[in-house]
């Protein structure tokens, strides 16, 4: 069994292949009742994403005036399907799915096959003239004070203006995008991001820049490429080798490697200099980003499948099918750094809003040792922006179980066990920055008092632990389950 | 010009970008603000689009859009 969903993971290559899987393991339904655009889509993925842990992916065939198009929510919205995605069952816990992430960090080598244009499934139908992006994309408005209809799940690919024919440093991306008229989009990003980079390279030098933005995408891509890696690093062999499995790539029509098997690619071309109103657009801390004037894109082609699936996100206030997506990803890249330093680390759960607030398991040397580790994760590529709160806990305590977590801080933190860090770098869309992109940082040693602490660790219950409890919870529940039947 | 007014910015003259139609039925419009570039479908809820109605907090003056950033900036 373990080993059928493994082998079926490693051989999906779209999302239609993905969305069968989930099909064939009831996670993703066909919505066909009639709805509105607005609000419909987005109630409904709303409600869905209640169930962080088994949410289907959701298909809407029968949107208001959208006679014949299809558009996917919550593909990646619970961790069911992320256990689906890595090969693993339904009810795999998140900790065992972080393991799973883990393992595979630097262990594994890309795949990559080459299509013909003329064979990949992307290109089956081809728009070069009369283009209006309404016409091939099932839109909403994500969240009711958006700016405009945004793309939240689009992965950009471009090439460096300045090296166009190096593969690695090849960008692929997620951004939002928002559509600015039948032929147009802004593309949201900041110049430490690699599109931010390319943007200003291109201002610089006159160069043009052209971009393929992929939509419905191989579910892995969207996963792993979302992972700041090195500027030369390829996202799609990083994602190939994180799936064990090939990356199919073809060329877009302006000359840009994309996967072959996408439902819709856009190419499109920057317009040096010019800049547009974007925003306000509802992000991921659950509050809206402000209004600002951001590159605008000129539309030049459009390649898609036929009768493709427009996949899109909700993504908000969490939980959202943006904690799922990249959630693990974010902690993974943690966890390994950290252990580069210190092997004291035994997990990382970076879980909330981005890392926003994280928490790290470690095996606790000296008093104060957990705090040497806090300050180390803050210097990590993520840390340094994102890391905001910290918790630190013992290595017997499981940061993706909040139970325990819990119970560390009722347990073992002194009210003087915090270091407040002022005046740190911050994510701009931190609603509780000082100013946007700069703000304070806190951690909380939550880990036992060991010596020179004069206090000493208390006689603690120890009750079982390990595997065989983790099955017996596994059993139970499947018990209880089937007593539903 | 068109005398669709922006519910954002209460500019007239916004552009019609698309039309979703059943059995050659319109069922809604999106229109664009070329002003303040905010994009909307005529089907929403006034919440959303309802002049008068709509948050205030969201609200674009346009009569002052150099107080918005440029981002990547050289």
């Amino acid at each position: 069994m373990m080993q059928d969903l493994a082998k079926r993971s490693r051989s999906i290559t779209s999302l239609r292949d993905f969305l069968e899987l989930l099909g064939d393991a009831g996670q993703a339904i066909t919505w066909s009742e009639r709805v509105m655009p607005e609000p419909d889509v987005r109630n409904i993925a709303v409600a869905a994403s209640r169930d962080a842990n088994g949410a289907p992916a959701i298909v809407f065939d029968n949107i208001a005036g959208y006679p014949g198009k299809r558009t996917a929510v919550g593909v990646h919205g619970s961790w069911d399907n992320i256990a689906l995605l890595l090969g693993r069952p339904k009810g795999t816990t998140i900790r065992e799915l972080f393991f799973e992430i883990a393992g595979r960090w630097g262990d594994a080598a890309a795949q990559i096959s080459i299509v013909p244009e003329g064979q990949a499934p992307v290109h089956e139908c081809r728009i070069e003239s009369g283009i209006n992006l309404y016409d091939v994309l099932p839109v909403f408005r994500i969240n009711e004070y958006d700016g405009g209809f945004y793309l939240g799940k689009a992965s950009v690919a471009s090439r460096d203006p300045e090296d166009p024919d190096n593969f690695g440093k090849q960008n692929v991306g997620i951004y939002r995008l928002q559509l600015q008229g039948p032929d147009s989009f802004t593309l949201m990003t900041i110049p430490s991001h690699d599109m931010g980079r390319q943007i200003m390279a291109a201002e610089r030098t006159g160069l043009p820049l052209k971009i393929a933005v992929m939509l419905g995408n191989h579910p892995g891509l969207a996963v792993f490429a979302a992972t700041p890696i090195g500027y030369e690093e390829s996202e799609y062999s990083y994602a190939s080798a994180m799936m064990g499995a090939p990356i199919r790539l073809t060329k877009s029509g302006n000359g840009i490697d994309i996967l072959a098997d996408s439902e819709i690619v856009i190419e499109a071309e920057m317009q040096l200099g010019e800049r547009v109103l974007e925003g306000p657009f509802g992000e991921f801390p659950g509050s809206y980003s402000g209004v600002r004037k951001a590159p605008i894109f000129k539309v030049t082609a459009i390649s898609h499948r036929k009768n493709p699936i427009f996949e899109n996100i909700y993504i908000g206030r969490g939980w959202t099918e943006h904690d799922t997506l990249i959630g693990l990803h974010t902690s993974a890249p943690i966890y390994a750094q950290l252990r580069q330093n210190f092997p004291e680390v035994t997990a990382v759960n970076a879980l909330y809003q981005h890392g926003l607030t994280g928490i790290i398991s470690v095996k606790n040397r000296m008093a104060g040792f957990a705090k040497t580790v806090a300050l180390r994760a803050l210097s990590t590529p993520h840390g340094v922006m994102y890391l905001k709160n910290l918790i630190m806990v013992d290595a017997d305590v499981d940061p993706f179980d909040l139970n325990q977590v819990m119970w560390a801080l009722s347990t073992r933190t002194r009210a003087d066990d915090i270091i407040v860090l002022l005046n740190m770098p911050a994510v701009p869309i931190d609603p509780s920055a000082v100013v946007p992109g700069k703000g304070h940082r806190l951690i909380i040693d939550a880990t036992s008092y060991l010596p020179p602490d004069p206090v000493g660790e208390a006689h603690l219950v120890t009750p079982p632990t390990g595997p065989d409890i983790d099955e017996l919870s596994k059993k139970i529940r499947a018990m209880q389950l089937g007593a539903l039947q | 010009m068109s005398k669709t007014v922006c519910p954002r910015c209460a500019t007239g003259g916004a552009l019609d970008d698309y039309q979703g139609k059943e059995g050659g039925k319109v069922v809604w419009t999106i229109h664009r603000c070329p002003t303040c570039c905010f994009s909307w479908r005529d089907s929403e809820p006034a919440s959303a689009i309802g002049i008068g109605i709509r948050s205030a907090d969201f609200a674009v003056d346009a009569a002052n859009l150099d107080r918005y950033v440029k981002i990547l900036q050289q």
